[in-house]
């Protein structure tokens, strides 16, 4: 296998992933499936810095896989273990049609990724074609679960797949730039978990559903 | 150091000491010291570029042109409006139990390093770091929102961070399709995602991505600047947010996001004309303008009313940038200077109705509040009419010029529109802010609010409409020196 078709594999991993967590109701699984998803994401840095020589990509990679694959999963599942909530009640389509639908995303990822200056030939098309369909993907995962922790998923899934056009379309962002928006991430991460925690702490509940007392 | 990074290591090293557990007093005199020092740092560096020279660092990733000076010297005013004011708005809370000492300290911290933040917004050359700077301000401002722990505070914060870390990632998304579109022209470190870099090159960007870049960025950007359709959040968050961090919301972060939105229409403009951004620009905010309109005359609370009227501002803004005539340009931008010397005003007397009343609900205040407590009241009706943009007052001025060079162009039924949307406004805006002071009291409802005193709140609340109502009349040279300053960056590039 050539270098180009790792980073393709590692893509396309990531986009089954993003499927992966649409049709998950169970809290810590989804957890997982992003952790998975962002060390594919630090897997496709790695093959594009060792084949390109681009020795900034793989300290990108270092940090992508400590930082998404390992301390933001365990710190979600840490606020899930301390708010006892473990599943995502019936969300507001069933996992079938939400399924069709990404289906039909991922047509509208691939489309709009033939126009780009680098996606309308070689590998980098497929790349952009998948994250472009993830970013589709996390979005309509926002819209239609409840949860507050799976919204921050779903939040984390269009990040990453920010960060795979930065891969497919550019080989990388500066790497002071990307450090700056890793750290972001993590405080984003941080200060949503704290904000879950005193949700949950004053409804007894993370259902988002019930925030809506404030109209007009 | 140079003159640029003191102006922003001064708020950080406030921020710092706000942390510490030092007596209320040194606490208060640091907050107010450390802020009034940066505003004075701003000038000077805006001095500087005055004189003819550009300050920078890091490569250039920090610049100060002149669009970054106008923006810079607003941003810590209303630092600095907002620092004062809160001395006094914290003492009152404090008196009635609403702010623990550890809260405290946190407002401490968290008001210098938005400060910071704002301006680090606006002398970013570095779409980059740019990005990272207003990532920050969104994670403060939660904190802000959530300040007072009420269950409508978590609400109010959770849907902005989630909304407000969603229009990030789209900006996000627009600045690595940016850095994309100029593949193979652009240099490989930092400085390939400078601005004045890319604008070098904007000729020769890939025309299909940039538009992608374009759309993503704006809707991202336009998400913190609380462009419709992207504003829910404003309503919810003005109302939760403690009256000195609401001003900082209301006026730095918009200034800041608008400032964002104007590099990346610069950017799309000399790469594909001035049609592409400047109509989506034209289009976002004449629907801002829009729905403000029915949401004012609506209304139920006090500080949802300035979250509308501030969506109605941003979006008269947008419309005079959106038009590319050079006189509509200077409209918005003096639009964007005198709104930001009214807005601390609106802020402060409606707090301090809130607080009197112990509540900024209508129903709770009761009409008629003139009998009750004349000052802030007769102070909010004045904020009222600058707000409208009532003459003689400075946003009348900046919107008879955008009116004016709308007509003379292109878009006469968008204008037409747009004129339609303000009359309402104003109309909408005062029957609310009539109702509210000068109608008849509703003596059983509501109950008696807090004897007024003259306090520190008021004292800053009363220098604020001093300064709206002098600038109105008279504005420096060298301000006026700024916003053209700005206009040449729009219309010339550079």
């Amino acid at each position: 296998m050539t270098s180009q078709d790792l980073v393709i594999l590692f893509a396309a991993g990531m986009l089954v992933t993003a499927y992966l967590m649409v049709g998950q109701k169970a809290l810590f699984t989804t957890i997982r499936l992003y952790a998975v998803q962002s060390v594919l994401l630090g897997a496709v840095a790695i093959v594009m810095g060792v084949a390109d020589h681009r020795p900034h990509l793989l300290a990108g990679a270092v940090l992508t896989i400590a930082l998404k694959g390992v301390l933001i999963p365990w710190f979600l599942m840490r606020v899930i273990d301390r708010i006892g909530i473990h599943r995502e009640i019936e969300p507001f389509l069933n996992v079938p049609s939400s399924l069709l639908i990404c289906l039909g995303l991922t047509v509208v990822g691939y489309r709009v990724s033939t126009g780009l200056a680098e996606g309308a030939r070689g590998p980098a098309h497929h790349v952009i074609g998948a994250s472009l369909s993830m970013l589709l993907m996390g979005l309509f995962l926002m819209v239609t679960r409840r949860k507050a922790v799976t919204q921050i998923l779903a939040l984390l899934t269009v990040e990453n797949a920010v960060f795979l056009v930065a891969l497919g379309a550019t080989s990388g962002m500066p790497l002071v730039v990307e450090l700056g928006i890793s750290f972001d991430v993590i405080v984003a991460v941080l200060v949503l978990g704290i904000l879950v925690h005193r949700i949950v702490d004053r409804f007894e509940s993370m259902d988002v559903s019930r925030l809506s007392k404030l109209k007009g | 150091m140079t003159l640029l990074l003191w102006t922003l290591a001064v708020p950080l090293a406030t921020a710092l000491l706000g942390v510490l557990p030092l007596r209320r007093g040194l606490k208060e005199a640091n907050l107010v010291a450390g802020l009034a020092v940066t505003f004075a740092l701003s000038i000077a560096t805006a001095g500087r570029f005055l004189a003819g020279s550009t300050p920078a660092a890091f490569e250039e990733a920090l610049r100060v042109d002149g669009l970054s000076a106008l923006v810079l010297v607003l941003s810590a005013f209303v630092g600095l409006m907002s620092g004062a004011y809160s001395v006094g708005y914290l003492r009152r809370n404090e008196a009635r139990g609403l702010v623990s000492p550890w809260r405290r300290r946190e407002f401490d911290a968290l008001v210098p390093l938005y400060v910071f933040a704002m301006l680090l917004v606006a002398v970013s050359n570095n779409l980059g770091i740019l990005w990272i700077a207003v990532e920050v301000t969104t994670l403060l401002s939660v904190f802000l929102v959530a300040f007072h722990n009420r269950d409508t505070s978590l609400e109010a914060a959770w849907k902005f961070l989630v909304l407000g870390s969603l229009g990030l990632a789209f900006a996000l998304l627009g600045t690595v399709l940016l850095f994309a579109s100029g593949r193979g022209l652009l240099a490989e470190g930092m400085e390939g995602l400078n601005w004045t870099h890319l604008m070098a090159q904007a000729g020769r960007l890939h025309p299909f991505t940039l538009k992608l870049a374009v759309v993503f960025a704006l809707v991202g950007y336009g998400t913190k600047a609380g462009l419709a359709p992207m504003h829910t959040w404003k309503p919810d968050a003005y109302r939760e947010a403690p009256s000195p961090a609401g001003v900082l919301m209301a006026v730095g972060m918009l200034n800041g996001a608008l400032y964002c939105l104007l590099r990346i229409h610069l950017i799309a403009k000399a790469a594909l004309g001035p049609g592409f951004s400047g109509g989506l620009l034209l289009a976002l905010g004449l629907l801002s303008v829009a729905v403000a309109t029915p949401f004012i005359l609506i209304q139920w609370n006090l500080k949802r009313l300035l979250a509308y009227s501030s969506i109605e501002h941003v979006g008269i803004m947008a419309v005079g940038l959106g038009l590319g005539a050079e006189a509509a340009t200077f409209g918005a931008l003096l639009h964007m200077t005198y709104h930001t010397l009214a807005k601390p005003l609106s802020f402060f007397s409606a707090g301090t109705l809130a607080q009197l009343h112990s509540s900024s609900d209508f129903d709770e205040i009761g009409s008629g509040t003139l009998g009750r407590t004349p000052v802030a009241s007769v102070l909010f009706l004045l904020a009222a009419v600058m707000l409208t943009g009532s003459p003689p007052f400075g946003l009348f001025f900046s919107e008879m010029t955008i009116l004016r060079a709308g007509f003379a162009g292109p878009h006469l039924g968008a204008i037409a529109f747009f004129l339609v949307c303000l009359v309402l406004l104003f109309c909408g805006f005062f029957y609310q802010a009539g109702r509210l002071v000068l109608g008849v009291p509703t003596s059983a409802r509501s109950r008696t609010p807090d004897p007024e005193r003259f306090d520190v709140g008021a004292a800053t609340t009363l220098l604020a409409a001093t300064l709206a109502v002098v600038s109105a009349f008279y504005l420096p040279q060298e301000l006026l020196d700024l916003i053209h300053a700005a206009v040449g960056v729009v219309e010339n590039g550079r």
